[in-house]
C-alpha cells in the first residue's frame, strides 16, 4: 500500500508561515524522523518559491576554493545562494565576496567567468569599482550635484558574511547567520580528513558546468545514497569496474553531524593496498599523521570512499574507482554544487581537486579517471542524471503531489558504538539517516521565520 | 632548401576542395556521422586509430583578448580503451541514460583539410550540430567545431589519429554527454 503523510493535518504554525496554498503545513507532509516526504515539495513552484527565500536568501553556500584566485585582483564568477557574486581576491590579498550587480542601475558588472583585475567597470554606465569593492569613479560624474553621489556608501553589496574552512569559501547574505565554524560544527572534524589529510589540496583548472532538466533535492538526495551505486550503475558490472555483489558499497559507517551536515565513508576490498588510505597514492599517506589526529587517520586509512553533504547543496566524492577497464582503481577527489534554476531544472558544478603533495603520475590518473567517471560526460554520473529527470517528471502532478516518497532504510538501526568521530554515526552505509537528517534541517529553515532576510536593506 | 628525407617536402599534399583526397576525407566523416547516428557504435570504434586521443575541452566565457577560453580540464579525455569501455557500456542493458536510446542527428559541415605533421596525416576541420531527442523530450543541442587528425592507414583508408571537439557552450544545456561526438 502507498505509503500517505496521514494523521491529523492541523499542524498549522501559529503564523501561517508553514502553510501550504492547498490547506496543508510544511510539517505534515514533510516528516523526515518517519521517513516520509512528500513528493509536493520537490518540484511545486510555491515550494521552490518557498526555499528561493527561506533556504537560498540565508545560511553558508560554497562559492569556491582559495586556490582558484591565488593571486591579487583573481576572480571568479559565482553564485551565494542563487544570487550571481563575484568571488575576488583584493590587491591586499584579502578574500571577498560580491553581489554581481552594480549599486546604480543593477547590472552584472563582471560577465565573464575568470578573470585578473585592479578595477571592475560597469558596462552600463561606467561605474567603477576596485577589487575591494569600492566605488571609483562613474560617468557623467560631473553633473552629480552635491549630495547626489554617496561614493562612499555605493561600493559594491558585499556578502553579509564570509568564511573559510581548510581552503573552502563560504559566504552568506544572512547578517544574522552564526560564524561558519560555528555553522560547520562536528562537521570541521571530517572536512579535515577530506581536505586537510595532507597539507592542502588545490582544484585543479575551472569546474565543469551543465544543467538537468531536474528538481534541485533529487540530485542533492542522491549525494548520500550508497545503495543506489550497484542498480544505477550497474552498466560497469559486467564491464568490471564495480563489483558484481549488491552489498559491495555497504562496508562502512553513515555519520549526521549536525545543522544537515551528513556523510559516509566506506571500505573497498579488504586487505588491498589499492582501497586503503582513501585511494590516494601511497605516498601521500605518509602526510597524514602530521595533518589528522588519531582517530582521523584511522578513518583515512580504512577506508576507500567518502561522500559527504555540507548542509544545502554543496558535496564532496572521494571515491576510488577507474574510468576504463585497463586502468587500476585511483583515488578521486570531486567537489560539487547545485544551483537551483527553476523548480525543475537545476545547474550543476563539478570540480576536480588533488593533493598538492601529489606526484605528477598520480595527479594524472587521478584526473583521467575524474573525468571519465565524474561529470556530465562521466561513465558513472551520467545515469544519475537519467535518474534525476526521470524522478521530476514523475513528481510534478496534482496526483502525485499527494503522496510520499520513501525514507525508511535503517530508521531503527541501532547507533555505532566504535566509530572514532563526532556526530551520530550508524554502522552499515545502506541506510537513509543522511537523507532524513538532510530533510530535518530542510523543515527546520523551511519552517523558521525569515529574520529579516527578506526585507528592503535601508538605502 | 635541404628538406628532411621526408616525402611529404618532396610531394606536398593535396587536399584542397577540388583534390581526390578531401572527397575520401568528407565522405569519411559523413559515413562516421551515420555509423553514430545508426548506433553502429563498434564499427565506429573501429576508425580510430590505437593512439587516438579524443578530448572535449571545457569553455569559459571570457574577453576576446584572452583567447577562446578553452581549458586544460575536459567534459571528455579518452583513449582507444576508454572508448571501448564506453561503447561496451552502451551495449549492456543498464546504461540508463542511453536506455532506451537517444535519438541523435550528427550534421558534419564547414569541412577544410590541410597537409598534417606527417605525409600520412591531415589536419581536419568540421563544424558539428548535434541534435538530441529523449523519451518524449524535445530537442537538445549541441554545437561547435572538431579538430581531427586523420591518417591513411596501411590499407588505405582513414582512421581518426587525434580529435578535439571545442564546443560552443560553457555551460552544457543538454543533460549529459552520454552520446558520443
Amino acid at each position: 500500500m502507498a505509503s500517505t503523510p496521514g494523521g491529523p493535518q492541523t499542524e498549522e504554525s501559529p503564523n501561517g508561515f508553514s502553510l501550504l496554498s492547498n490547506g496543508e503545513t510544511l510539517e505534515t507532509i514533510v516528516r523526515p524522523k518517519e521517513g516520509l516526504i512528500s513528493r509536493r515539495i520537490f518540484a511545486d513552484p510555491e515550494v521552490y518559491q518557498m526555499e528561493i527565500e527561506r533556504i537560498f536568501g540565508r545560511g553558508w553556500f560554497f562559492l569556491g576554493h582559495e586556490s582558484e584566485i591565488p593571486n591579487p585582483g583573481d576572480l571568479v564568477s559565482r553564485f551565494c545562494g542563487v544570487d550571481p557574486a563575484i568571488l575576488i581576491r583584493d590587491d591586499d590579498g584579502v578574500v571577498r565576496a560580491f553581489l554581481n550587480s552594480c549599486r546604480h542601475r543593477g547590472m552584472r558588472v563582471c560577465r565573464t567567468d575568470r578573470e585578473n583585475v585592479r578595477f571592475l567597470r560597469c558596462p552600463y554606465h561606467g561605474w567603477s569599482y576596485r577589487n575591494n569593492g569600492d566605488l571609483v569613479t562613474v560617468g557623467a560624474e560631473n553633473h552629480y550635484g552635491a549630495g547626489e553621489l554617496e561614493k562612499d556608501r555605493l561600493g559594491l553589496i558585499p556578502v553579509a558574511g564570509l568564511g573559510i574552512y581548510r581552503g573552502l569559501i563560504f559566504a552568506t547574505w544572512d547578517e544574522h547567520a552564526p560564524a561558519l565554524e560555528e555553522w560547520l560544527g562536528d562537521m570541521r572534524w571530517y572536512l579535515d580528513i577530506i581536505f586537510g589529510r595532507t597539507g592542502e589540496i588545490e582544484i585543479v583548472g575551472v569546474p565543469q558546468i551543465w544543467e538537468v532538466d531536474c528538481a534541485w533535492k533529487f540530485a542533492t538526495d542522491n549525494f548520500t545514497d550508497n545503495f543506489h551505486v550497484f542498480w544505477t550503475h550497474q552498466s560497469l558490472v559486467p564491464l568490471g569496474l564495480l563489483p558484481n555483489f549488491p552489498d559491495f558499497a555497504a562496508h562502512g559507517h553513515m555519520v549526521t553531524a549536525g545543522n544537515g551536515h551528513i556523510l559516509h565513508f566506506v571500505q573497498g576490498a579488504p586487505n588491498d593496498e589499492t582501497f586503503m588510505g582513501l585511494g590516494l597514492e601511497k605516498p601521500l599517506w605518509q602526510h597524514f599523521p602530521k595533518h589528522l589526529n588519531s582517530g582521523q587517520l584511522d578513518i583515512a586509512m580504512r577506508h576507500a570512499y567518502s561522500a559527504g553533504t555540507v548542509w544545502p547543496n554543496f558535496h564532496w566524492l572521494q571515491l576510488t574507482s577507474t574510468g576504463d577497464t585497463a586502468s587500476k582503481p585511483v583515488g578521486i577527489l570531486n567537489l560539487r554544487l547545485e544551483l537551483p534554476i527553476s523548480p525543475t531544472r537545476t545547474r550543476m558544478y563539478s570540480w576536480f581537486a588533488i593533493d598538492k603533495a601529489a606526484s605528477a603520475a598520480y595527479r594524472k590518473a587521478s584526473y583521467e579517471n575524474y573525468v571519465r567517471t565524474f561529470g556530465p560526460g562521466g561513465i558513472f554520473d551520467q545515469d544519475d542524471m537519467e535518474n534525476w529527470e526521470d524522478c521530476t517528471a514523475a513528481v510534478k502532478g496534482p496526483a502525485a503531489k499527494r503522496y510520499t516518497l520513501h525514507h525508511k532504510m535503517g530508521i531503527n538501526r541501532k547507533q555505532a558504538s566504535d566509530w572514532p568521530g563526532p556526530g551520530v554515526s550508524y554502522p552499515d552505509s545502506y541506510g537513509e539517516m543522511t537523507q532524513r537528517a538532510w530533510y530535518d534541517q530542510w523543515l527546520r529553515t523551511m519552517t523558521t521565520p525569515l529574520n529579516g532576510t527578506n526585507k528592503q536593506v535601508p538605502a | 632548401m635541404s628538406a628532411p628525407s621526408s616525402e611529404a617536402a618532396a610531394v606536398p599534399v593535396d587536399c584542397s576542395p577540388s583534390s581526390a583526397l578531401y572527397g575520401d576525407i568528407v565522405e569519411f566523416l559523413y559515413r562516421e556521422a551515420e555509423l553514430l547516428d545508426a548506433y553502429r557504435f563498434e564499427d565506429w570504434l573501429a576508425l580510430f586509430a590505437d593512439d587516438i586521443r579524443y578530448v572535449m575541452p571545457v569553455r569559459t566565457t571570457q574577453f576576446r583578448a584572452k583567447g577562446s577560453g578553452f581549458h586544460d580540464v575536459a567534459f571528455l579525455d579518452e583513449n582507444l580503451v576508454s572508448l571501448r569501455t564506453r561503447v561496451e557500456r552502451l551495449q549492456t542493458e543498464f546504461a540508463w541514460a542511453e536506455t532506451p536510446p537517444s535519438r541523435t542527428r550528427h550534421y558534419v559541415s564547414n569541412i577544410l583539410a590541410e597537409p598534417g605533421a606527417t605525409p600520412n596525416e591531415f589536419a581536419v576541420r568540421s563544424n558539428f550540430l548535434i541534435t538530441r531527442t529523449r523519451a518524449d523530450h524535445g530537442h537538445q543541442m549541441f554545437t561547435g567545431w572538431r579538430e581531427d587528425v586523420l591518417r591513411r592507414d596501411d590499407a588505405g583508408g582513414l582512421k581518426i589519429a587525434q580529435r578535439r571537439i571545442l564546443v560552443d557552450e560553457t555551460v552544457i544545456t543538454g543533460t549529459n554527454l552520454s552520446i558520443l561526438f
